[in-house]
């Protein structure tokens, strides 16, 4: 099987400058990873960590959503019919479906598919100036965490999840 | 297929999927920040000739030299840089400065320029040119007593622990070892003064802000970080004046919710209230009207071939702004020189282009 491999940020090495969302902007229009401010004033990009069991796979009832042979979950438009109810949206554990004015309606990230068919890495890892993201085997992921990561994630969870964080 | 790594660089050329066969057009980038690097990169991996103007020593902007090395990695820009110049081709011209309405030596960095241009070197020798000089100027304190020796912008502090590398003698470290620093503000670089103040080995340090931590640009998180490591935090302080005979020695503070003058006790007074754009030939340019929306193309100035992108155009904000205008001044500079080569400049539709922005 071929390497599967996902996007990881660390946090606590992320400065909150925007620049993975601005060149997802750039390229795509909807940008696929998105800044987000916490209640604390910490500015963190909420991305897909193309989950191992995607919930927004299962949850999809046209079946629209997919894994490639790389392991990106990818979102086919051709067979999304753009439904009301948003439950992919609603499913990400990690708030990385993007609701859109357009078409279908829901964006995510592809880690940028074409770049990756060239032979290129995803847009937001090659211009992170702080090498905060990483385009990396997902048995890898264990090894980059560190307790100062652990602990931004925590906080950025307890954002987008309050409710489950809450002690 | 194997991917083409790189890892460690911020990849400015990330465009580029193979080499773009020159095309002879010469294009000059005046600034090599985020935005200008970002334009050079995308216009170098579609075969521009480029050539960036940076009055510092190294490229890099305020990322190497105005943000600390604690949050952004130094050799993470110089290898992007690097692979600008060896992969893409681009020619850095460094401690040049391109002249500007402003005396110089007003902005931050003034004094490494060594070569001084003026725009129209650039006009004449280049199809066309981006102006991507940033905000180097800090908005200053104007209370009594801000002009007293002690008491600095955020970025007369921050400029110099960076600078200094390059070993420049008109640039000096501020001495804050040992001493009483109070900044002034509560956005990011007061928190970047804040962290270096610290490291430089300051006795004591407070932050004083007129309004809440709720309020604050930087974010609680940030306050009560500092908080931990001893930082005295103010709030709801309004500064009123700078007490001391030849150097500060008091901070005049008015406090909001009881209403009492405080006066604080400093030896460095840093005011990190924000920065102002400096760019070249405002008026000529007519960048008001560029900000406004009101131009024949996207991110062109007044003066054709000239476009505008960065801090430089919208202010202050952050990276990924610049980056991102960088990118759109970038490709609308090659749609614009590529619909003028065949005479067909009336077809742009400005409307269609504001969809996206």
């Amino acid at each position: 099987m071929e390497e599967q491999k996902t996007l990881f940020i660390d946090y606590s090495k992320c400065i909150g400058c925007e620049t993975c969302e601005a060149v997802c902007r750039f390229l795509y229009d909807t940008p696929r990873i998105a800044m987000s401010r916490t209640i604390d004033g910490e500015i963190v990009p909420l991305y897909c960590q193309h989950c191992e069991k995607a919930a927004c796979q299962r949850v999809c009832k046209r079946g629209a959503i997919h894994r490639d042979a790389q392991g990106a979950v990818l979102h086919d438009p051709m067979k999304c019919r753009g439904c009301e109810t948003k439950d992919c949206l609603i499913a990400c554990p990690y708030a990385a479906f993007f609701a859109t004015c357009k078409g279908v309606a829901v964006a995510k990230c592809d880690l940028c598919k074409k770049r990756r068919a060239e032979g290129l890495h995803p847009a937001c890892v090659e211009m992170c100036p702080c090498d905060a993201i990483k385009f990396i085997d997902r048995t890898a992921i264990a090894s980059l965490k560190t307790e100062a990561s652990e602990e931004a994630f925590k906080r950025v969870m307890a954002h987008i999840r309050p409710k489950k964080f809450v002690d | 297929m194997s991917l083409s790594s790189h890892t460690g660089v911020m990849n400015f050329g990330f465009l580029q999927t193979k080499n773009a066969p020159a095309i002879n057009r010469s294009v000059g980038i005046i600034g090599a920040g985020p935005s200008g690097l970002a334009a050079a990169g995308l216009l170098a991996s579609q075969g521009y000739e480029v050539h960036v103007y940076d009055k510092l020593p190294k490229p890099g902007g305020l990322m190497v030299f105005g943000i600390p090395s604690h949050r952004i990695p130094a050799d993470r820009i110089s290898r992007g840089v690097r692979d600008l110049e060896r992969r893409l081709g681009v020619t850095f011209r460094t401690n040049t400065k391109i002249c500007c309405s402003a005396p110089m030596h007003e902005e931050e960095g003034d004094h490494f320029a060594a070569d001084i241009l003026g725009l129209s070197d650039l006009t004449d020798n280049h199809d066309a040119v981006v102006i991507c000089s940033g905000s180097w100027k800090s908005r200053k304190l104007t209370i009594e007593g801000s002009d007293l020796a002690g008491v600095y912008s955020s970025l007369q502090f921050l400029f110099p622990i960076r600078a200094i590398k390059y070993a420049h003698s008109n640039v000096s470290m501020p001495d804050v070892k040992g001493k009483k620093v109070i900044v002034i503000g509560a956005g990011h670089s007061a928190v970047d003064v804040v962290d270096s103040a610290r490291t430089l080995g300051a006795e004591d340090i407070s932050l004083v802000y007129r309004r809440t931590v709720a309020e604050a640009p930087c974010g609680k998180f940030e306050i009560d970080r500092i908080q931990e490591m001893g930082v005295s935090w103010l709030e709801k302080r309004t500064p009123e004046a700078i007490l001391g005979s030849d150097h500060a020695e008091k901070l005049v503070v008015h406090n909001g919710v009881t209403g009492e003058r405080e006066e604080l006790d400093a030896d460095i007074i840093v005011s990190a209230i924000g920065e102002i754009p400096t760019p070249p030939f405002q008026k000529e340019l007519g960048l008001e009207n560029v900000r406004k929306g009101d131009v024949r193309w996207l991110n062109m100035t007044a003066m054709d071939n000239v476009f505008v992108a960065g801090d430089v155009l919208s202010g202050p904000s952050k990276i990924g702004k610049a980056v991102y205008s960088g990118l759109r001044a970038a490709r609308s500079l090659a749609n614009w020189l590529d619909l003028k080569a065949q005479s067909r400049e009336a077809e742009y539709n400005f409307d269609a282009d504001k969809i996206s922005r």
